[in-house]
């Protein structure tokens, strides 16, 4: 009896550790602007990006844009 | 024997329609289908900018075909109905969207067809799924023509 409630209280507290999937229909949230990595945050980007080139000495690096001849 | 039927029953709920799945009666009364037409049914909304980008081009192909004989139909699975009609009127406008749109703001019409992403373009014949297309494809009005007169034969 005791060993069954154990096995049935487990089994109800690890589903609270299951995850529900988003659906292909659910993603309107996901799919914003401002869900997106480094959204609403471009000043802060661009600065760290700035540092981030002059210590490396590679403008450009950070994306696939331009052809590495440094005239951008 | 009985708990394998069940199970079995169960796990069919899980999946939505695939390949060669009999659209249920509810589904059928809803969308209008009828036996001696093609469907393709395309499931959009108004945040999914790939289907945004595919919408002008089955536009494209909704004036090509035979209405007798193909008809297309947009589902807007956007839960907020104003977002759907907005998107909608702007799409009109641009003339870009000129086949018959059903709102399913409750979702009840794509969690039938369950489809694993967006844009998906189910295509319809005699009641039953015969293809079905997942996400952004390239030209995809050349793919539609090709697909329907492959179904035509």
């Amino acid at each position: 009896m005791m060993r069954t409630a154990l096995i049935m209280i487990s089994l109800f507290v690890l589903s609270g550790c299951s995850i529900k999937d988003v659906q292909p229909w659910e993603k309107e949230t996901l799919a914003n602007d401002r869900m997106q990595d480094n959204a609403g945050n471009t000043l802060f980007t661009k600065f760290e990006n700035h540092i981030f080139f002059s210590k490396e000495g590679s403008k450009g690096g950070g994306g696939v844009a331009g052809g590495g001849c440094g005239c951008n | 024997m009985r708990p394998l039927i069940l199970i079995l029953f169960l796990t069919s709920l899980l999946f939505g329609y695939e390949k060669g799945d009999m659209l249920s009666q509810e589904i059928q009364d809803r969308l209008g289908i009828k036996t001696e037409k093609i469907y393709v049914i395309d499931f959009f909304a108004s945040w999914c900018n790939s289907c945004e980008k595919e919408i002008p081009y089955i536009s494209q192909v909704h004036q090509k075909v035979d209405p007798a004989q193909v008809e297309i139909i947009g589902i807007d699975v956007d839960k907020k109905i104003e977002n759907a009609l907005a998107f909608q009127k702007e799409l009109i406008a641009k003339e870009a969207l000129t086949f018959r749109v059903i709102n399913d703001p409750e979702n009840e019409i794509i969690k039938e067809f369950k489809p694993i992403g967006m844009p998906a373009l189910f295509y319809i014949q005699d009641k039953k799924v015969v293809e079905v297309i997942y996400g952004a494809v390239d030209d995809i009005d050349e793919v539609i023509m090709a697909d329907l007169e492959r179904l035509k034969r």
